[in-house]
């Protein structure tokens, strides 16, 4: 404001009209073209547009990220038997090796790498599925179902954990007691089970929201080329199957790439399997789960920082090659049609 | 989906403490003047999740002029409540008096969280606690908290299903497991106690009994042994009523375990002094139906392990340690205090002022053990508290391997005797990175 205020110096003293800067009546000397001026204030509306954003991005992303990578360089030493206090040491970047070094936090990447490769198809096909069953001229109550399907999306994450941890426990568990009656005996909590019940929480809660997302893709479609498929004789799985999934492709990559990040950040659900039960779950279970652990329980914030640090590159890393590669498929799809 | 906000990174995390550091270093030394200098009562913050806590600080404050206390609950220890406390401490925002348990406390002293308080105890007061109480909060020739209960070992069981089913109360281990056989027997889905997955302090309670020692503190240097005779003897036998099936395998208080218990395919538990008040909260409906034993021992010869047990320590930065140190040792060896805890109805603490346990007595309502005089059976097991054993500094990380070993247990993922020796090579690592002089 100051800056503006210097710029055009009012000729009355008004300084209730300052916030308005940009749109203020230009001051008298201040004349010798228009265009300067439109130009300016274009500037400054953009400038004002923006800064909400400048500020958020850099209180709640920069100086964070800053602060983390910061504490990931120090750690804190203590001498003898250690009641002596402790002492704040500079390490550069020894947290990092030993994030790396530890093999629990490389297991964390494994757990992950099987999580996507269970969840991610799983969750793909399920969401097509719904969607075009949706779409389909058969579906009835279309409305109901939609509504159905999304609505386990509506419920924490942990609340969402906390419900499936109950259905999960054999002698509470109506589900586990119906399937030990029908002969099927799975334990959800063993080392082998642990993935699946993860993996069957999230999909409950993440299905019905990306059926929602295909569904509209779906919806957004021509109608005239489906009229026009249907007059040529394809029926409705060659129309699902040629025509529809075809013309959606953009928004399958886009799922794919958004379940991908967010498989990184998985926290919640395996927490709770591991605080609130017995399960072969462990407090490092996901590199998330490794540096909340760190911190929170082992009092090692620089590990944490670093372990941290590490998982976002790698989340930046993945991304950048998940939109190149998904761009370049749109481009050249392009070029094709030119 | 990448962005959803039930996903809480460790970013966001480290951001709320970065926030808590700024926030807090406004709120120092506010009003810190000696008691009643000025004729304003001096106010404490106090943290705690102990059962009775409430009403022992409107007691306090109904009682006392000078300093008055404001106390807020907060989760127990490892379910949150030792993370709050330190990100507290870190964040300069921290209570002035914090309950920390035996376990525990080596940590927090190694993290320069508490202050020295040996200024403000008197010989007096501490001539009047149990001295192993004593020993297990004098670290490094200090003072670092006031201790307030013992907690011996004692094992709860169910009355009217023992006499039900024909079993006398087992005294030693090899009985324990011949009753654990004959409870399976009779009603195939009945067990005789639970084993913890979620719990390595029950754990290294049994170990204490039978005489080991994790942790010693020679000069300056730590020696560190989870895998002794000892410790080896109870881990042998414990996977042996595993891997036979004779005990449950479910977390300790959760509702799978309460349930068990609700429905009687639960008849015992192997807990401590302060248990007694849990089972009378958890289970209204079978007052009457418990009575409490001595845990069962190695030799027949009494003797126990502490599992849990609480102190009240000052933090690093209050100025207050007068007045805090002046309110834990009056919920920790008077008369007053110690009866407001147990006269709430939901504490069976055994105060580790061993004048006051005739008061702990009196004040608890025994009629959900049939009248049983509990507290003398809590004072010939505390007698029997095994003097050597130590916590080490880092217990947050040994017992973080020792519980995710545990877990993968009951399936066969992995045995005791390996999570145990995984917890070893945890702690030693995580104080070596620290630069700790350890050997182990």
């Amino acid at each position: 404001m100051k800056a503006r205020a210097a710029r055009a110096p009012a000729p009355v003293p008004a300084p209730a009209l300052a916030p308005k800067g940009p749109t203020a009546p230009p001051a008298p000397a201040a004349t010798p073209t228009v265009a300067p001026t439109i130009a300016r204030a274009r500037t400054g509306a953009a400038a004002v547009l923006l800064a909400p954003f400048f500020v958020l991005f850099t209180a709640v992303m920069v100086v964070p990220i800053g602060y983390a990578v910061w504490l990931s360089l120090f750690t804190e030493k203590q001498s003898g038997l250690g009641f002596g206090g402790t002492e704040t040491v500079f390490t550069g970047l020894d947290n990092y090796l030993a994030a790396l070094g530890d093999r629990a936090f490389r297991e964390g990447f494994g757990v992950l790498l099987g999580y996507c490769l269970l969840y991610i198809p799983l969750l793909l096909a399920g969401a097509l599925t719904l969607a075009l069953l949706l779409d389909s001229a058969l579906a009835r109550a279309r409305r109901f179902f939609q509504l159905a399907l999304f609505l386990p999306h509506a419920v924490p994450g942990i609340i969402a954990a906390l419900i499936w941890v109950y259905l999960y426990t054999p002698q509470l568990s109506p589900v586990v007691e119906a399937m030990e009656s029908g002969g099927v005996g799975f334990d959800f909590f063993s080392p082998e089970g642990a993935l699946p019940s993860v993996v069957n929480i999230a999909l409950w809660e993440w299905l019905g929201y990306n059926m929602v997302i295909f569904y509209a893709a779906l919806q957004a479609i021509d109608r005239s080329v489906l009229e026009a498929a249907t007059v040529d004789g394809a029926g409705s799985w060659r129309t699902a199957f040629s025509i529809k999934l075809p013309l959606i492709r953009a928004s399958l990559a886009m799922v794919a790439l958004f379940t991908v990040i967010g498989s990184l950040q998985l926290f919640t659900e395996p927490l709770i399997l591991d605080k609130g039960t017995g399960s072969a779950v462990t407090s490092t279970w996901t590199p998330n789960m490794y540096a909340y652990t760190a911190a929170f329980d082992r009092n090692d914030y620089g590990l944490a920082a670093a372990a941290s640090v590490l998982l976002a590159l790698t989340a930046a890393l993945l991304s950048f090659a998940v939109t190149r590669l998904t761009g370049r498929r749109a481009h050249d799809r392009k070029e094709q049609h030119a | 989906m990448s962005r959803s906000w039930s996903r809480t990174s460790p970013v966001v995390a480290v951001t709320a403490a970065a926030l808590a550091v700024l926030t807090g270093c406004g709120g120092g030394g506010d009003g810190a003047s000696a008691p009643a200098a000025d004729g304003k009562p001096v106010t404490i913050t106090f943290w705690g999740w102990a059962k009775g806590s409430k009403d022992v600080v409107d007691a306090f404050n109904a009682s006392h002029r000078n300093i008055k206390v404001t106390f807020e609950e907060i989760p127990s220890g490892n379910a949150g409540g030792y993370a709050k406390i330190s990100n507290a401490v870190k964040a300069g925002n921290a209570p002035d008096l914090v309950s920390i348990e035996y376990p525990s406390l080596p940590e927090f002293v190694s993290q320069g969280a508490l202050q020295d308080i040996g200024a403000h105890l008197s010989d007096d007061v501490k001539g009047k606690l149990l001295p192993q109480a004593v020993e297990l909060t004098t670290l490094g020739g200090k003072n670092w908290a006031v201790p307030f209960d013992a907690a011996p070992q004692a094992f709860y069981y169910r009355k009217d299903l023992f006499a039900k089913y024909g079993i006398e109360v087992p005294t030693t281990w090899a009985e324990f497991r011949a009753a654990a056989e004959k409870v399976k027997k009779t009603d195939a889905r009945t067990r005789i106690a639970t084993f913890f997955p979620d719990d390595p302090t029950s754990f290294q309670a049994l170990a204490w009994q039978a005489g080991a020692q994790w942790f010693k503190a020679e000069g300056d240097t730590w020696k560190v042994d989870t895998t002794d005779a000892a410790t080896h003897k109870v881990t042998a036998y414990w996977q042996g009523l595993l891997d036979a099936g004779l005990v449950h395998n479910h977390a300790s208080f959760t509702p799978e375990w309460t349930s068990s218990l609700k429905n009687g395919s639960t008849i015992g538990y192997l807990g401590a002094s302060w248990g007694a008040g849990v089972l009378k909260g958890t289970l209204p409906e079978q007052s009457g139906a418990w009575a409490v034993a001595p845990m069962p021992t190695w030799d027949g010869k009494p003797a126990s392990g502490m599992l849990g047990g609480s102190t009240f320590a000052v933090t690093k930065d209050s100025e207050k340690a007068g007045p805090a140190v002046e309110f834990a040792t009056w919920m920790a060896t008077t008369e007053e205090g110690v009866k407001a805890r147990i006269a709430s109805g939901t504490s069976s603490a055994f105060p580790a002022a061993a004048g006051l346990r005739p008061v702990a007595k009196e004040a608890f309502d025994a009629g959900f053990y049939g009248g049983q005089d509990i507290y003398a059976l809590f004072e010939r097991a505390g007698a029997s508290i095994n003097p050597n054993w130590a916590w080490g500094p880092a217990t947050g990380t040994t017992n973080l391997a020792i519980k995710d070993g545990f877990g993968k247990i009951a399936n066969g993922g992995t045995t005791l005797a390996d999570a145990i020796r995984a917890g070893h090579e945890a702690t030693v690592a995580e104080m070596k990175k620290r630069g700790l002089k350890v050997e182990g």
